[in-house]
């Protein structure tokens, strides 16, 4: 008896899945095909940014309901997120959709990665990419294609302590605007074991280096990313100049970490402060003193390279995920969207009319140091890159480690790191 | 019936031999295979070039700098945290009531953070102006040390969080060895006169050998394969003075995504490794003694 109670019950389970996959099927069947997408993005600064994107996403898998959805997958920050992509298109089954650090272009291109968009850019509304800033721009072109398109931005800039700059005697309300200003206010802020004069972060140092080279007035990587630059006269005197700052004069720490310097700036332990804009949001949320924002100090002219990860479409997939895809990029990239972003999220809003914008209006006029961002992409350049860039910028942080610390000289640090660099990039 | 004995032995080894071999080794003998070709993004199809990615990797001046960084770290944290957990050991090993298990739960607690989770911690145990550590040091009128940023000291500040990390496991060991220990060899020898450290050199050490020998491979096996520490502290930073073997390896395979060069330094790491126990095991593991 109790065999027979068995074997019925297990002919009724399977019978049941049977028709319930069944009616499933048919279900399917009648409703339109939904696109399920995946999005890799990173967050390259503090702060709960992952959940804006949720958010804007949600709005999107809304308005597009049944028929496309889009999945975004918070892959860590930058250097993480170009390795899980790579890793799935590695593997053939790359996400849909992707942002990654702007540098790394070059690389997907030789990966035959990443989808030229200039079929998608013609369709929509005449302006569309030239409303781009200019700078942003650069890093998604590559041999007249489009590649990405600009959406999480920044440019480095100079937070200063007013308090500090009082208590030394400074006017706080005027930021060094040269780098002889820099070099001088920086050894008068510096007190010994308490408060460094000028912090230079480590983490992403070779990307604050391109901007003191750029103010040198040189670069680092030919625009098409196959001729290093980095042994020029330029390079090397801004190199000189770091170790100055660093080693020969004491007034700034040798060596940190991308994400241990704003709590340092915070906690009083500096005066002055390299960083990204996209800090911004949290120095105002935790500082306990008055500071300001403003250009980066010029030498021969104010300069930067810009920074960030645009969105791009892989390659190797179907069609019709293709156009799904950049139904969401064009969304997201709208001016109502950056404008959101940017207010969430303290990044630069990537286009000019963003800034017309009446959330985007109002923000500003209430957070006027938001701009200083903006108004400094006059002077900057596009953000150097070359395929290997992860290679690139390890040689390029190992000799601006070992020369902040004294153990070479830059003449000789920049002739080794050209040398090396070369031979990744060609 | 010997026959269907073996058939059993074989049928319960199967599921854990066919996991080792689809999730070891495979694995092993194709990154041996691989180490043989370039495979990078300049070619993304694999060829074949014999040994020239061991000549490249030994003609790398910087592969020679993440070795000896490993190896400052196997010589110190090895010898520091298996004494330190020794002493504590026995310490505790002393009959006192219940404050035993308060002082056994609190030193054992750091083993029982995740790894991630106690770097973390320790960035900012290490922060230069906020940090407790220099707090501490200026109480004790030291200077005060940029721990994780000075290319001195960041090696240093990975070996201090990892002996505090690890040795609470090494202690439990102990601490299990010691409790396995007769206690009527003490009272012989007490008897017989033998103070403390007698006691300690005649009858508890050689008595802890097999749980030190037990001890000293996974220590040898931990601090090479040291990894989540740096890549949450240091990045391998500041100029490499941070970056250990296995950090190397990810950064070949997983952030320049050359896979033949990746290979080549994992199956060096693994020959490394190999030797390093087959030498404790010939030169230490002979002099062991079990009691049946």
């Amino acid at each position: 008896m109790r065999k027979v109670i068995l074997i019925l019950t297990v002919f009724f389970f399977i019978a049941g899945l049977i028709s319930a996959s069944e009616t499933w099927a048919q279900k399917e069947k009648g409703k339109p095909k939904l696109l399920r997408l995946t999005f890799y993005y990173p967050v390259g600064v503090a702060g709960p940014l992952a959940r804006v994107i949720g958010e804007m996403t949600d709005k999107f898998n809304k308005e597009n309901e049944g028929r496309v959805e889009v999945v975004p997958v918070y892959s860590g920050d930058y250097d993480p997120t170009m390795q899980k992509v790579q890793t799935a298109i590695m593997a053939g089954n790359p996400p849909d959709i992707f942002m990654v650090e702007i540098s790394e272009l070059p690389t997907l291109l030789a990966m035959n990665a990443v989808l030229p968009l200039d079929d998608y850019i013609k369709k929509v509304e005449k302006g569309y990419w030239e409303d781009f800033f200019a700078p942003f721009r650069e890093n998604a072109v590559i041999g007249g294609k489009i590649y990405g398109v600009p959406f999480q931005r920044s440019t480095p800039v100079l937070y200063w302590n007013k308090e500090a700059f009082k208590a030394t005697g400074l006017d706080p309300e005027k930021p060094p605007k040269t780098w002889d200003e820099l070099k001088d206010y920086a050894t008068k802020l510096t007190v010994k074991d308490k408060q460094w004069g000028v912090t230079i972060s480590g983490g992403w140092n070779d990307w604050l280096f391109e901007a003191f080279v750029r103010q040198n007035g040189s670069f680092l990587i030919s625009p098409d990313g196959l001729k290093a630059n980095f042994d020029s006269k330029e390079a090397i005197e801004a190199l000189d100049f770091w170790v100055e700052l660093k080693h020969r004069l004491k007034v700034g720490p040798p060596h940190s970490t991308w994400g241990s310097t704003p709590p340092d700036f915070v906690g009083g332990r500096t005066a002055m402060l390299y960083h990204s804009t996209g800090i911004l949001t949290f120095l105002k949320r935790s500082a306990k003193f008055d500071f300001g924002v403003t250009f980066m100090p010029q030498k021969k002219t104010f300069g930067a390279a810009v920074g960030g990860a645009n969105l791009m479409i892989a390659k190797k997939i179907p069609k019709e995920r293709q156009e799904a895809a950049w139904k969401y990029i064009e969304w997201m990239s709208n001016v109502k969207n950056t404008a959101e972003w940017s207010v969430a999220s303290g990044y630069v809003a990537v286009r000019n009319s963003a800034y017309d914008d009446p959330v985007m209006k109002e923000h500003m006029s209430k957070n006027p140091e938001y701009l200083v961002a903006r108004d400094q992409l006059k002077f900057a350049n596009g953000k150097m890159m070359a395929k290997n860039f992860q290679k690139v910028r390890e040689i390029l942080k190992r000799q601006l480690d070992d020369s902040a610390a004294g153990n070479i000289v830059p003449a000789e640090a920049m002739k080794i790191a050209q040398k090396e660099i070369q031979a990744v990039i060609k | 019936m010997r026959r269907t004995f073996r058939l059993t032995t074989y049928g319960y080894l199967f599921p854990g031999l066919f996991f080792m071999g689809i999730f070891t080794f495979i694995p092993v003998f194709m990154s041996a295979y691989l180490s043989l070709f370039k495979w990078n993004i300049n070619n993304p199809e694999p060829h074949f070039t014999w040994f020239s990615n061991y000549i490249e990797v030994f003609k790398a001046p910087l592969f020679w700098l993440v070795l000896r960084n490993n190896l400052i770290y196997a010589f110190t944290t090895i010898p520091l945290s298996m004494s330190l957990a020794l002493f504590l050991a026995i310490l505790i090993n002393q009959k006192m009531g219940w404050i035993r298990s308060l002082y056994r739960g609190s030193l054992f607690y750091p083993t029982m953070i995740p790894m991630v989770a106690a770097a973390m911690l320790w960035v900012w145990i290490f922060n230069p102006g906020l940090g407790i550590f220099n707090y501490y040091l200026g109480f004790l009128g030291f200077p005060k040390i940029e721990w994780l940023y000075d290319m001195r000291y960041a090696l240093m500040g990975i070996i201090i969080m990892s002996i505090w990390k690890n040795f609470g496991y090494y202690m439990l060991i102990f601490l299990a060895g010691l409790q396995g220990i007769p206690s009527h060899y003490y009272e012989a020898a007490a008897i017989e006169g033998a103070t403390g450290w007698k006691q300690f050199r005649y009858i508890t050490f050689p008595m802890l050998a097999p749980a030190t020998l037990f001890v000293f491979i996974v220590a040898i096996i931990s601090s090479f394969q040291v990894f989540d520490q740096v890549f949450v502290m240091t990045q391998g930073g500041p100029g490499d003075r941070t970056n250990v073997l296995v950090f190397y390896i990810y950064q070949h395979a997983f952030r320049f995504w050359d896979l033949g060069m990746g290979s080549t330094l994992t199956t060096l790491f693994i020959l490394g490794l190999l030797v390093a126990i087959w030498l404790v095991f010939r030169v230490i593991g002979r002099r062991v003694y079990y009691e049946v």
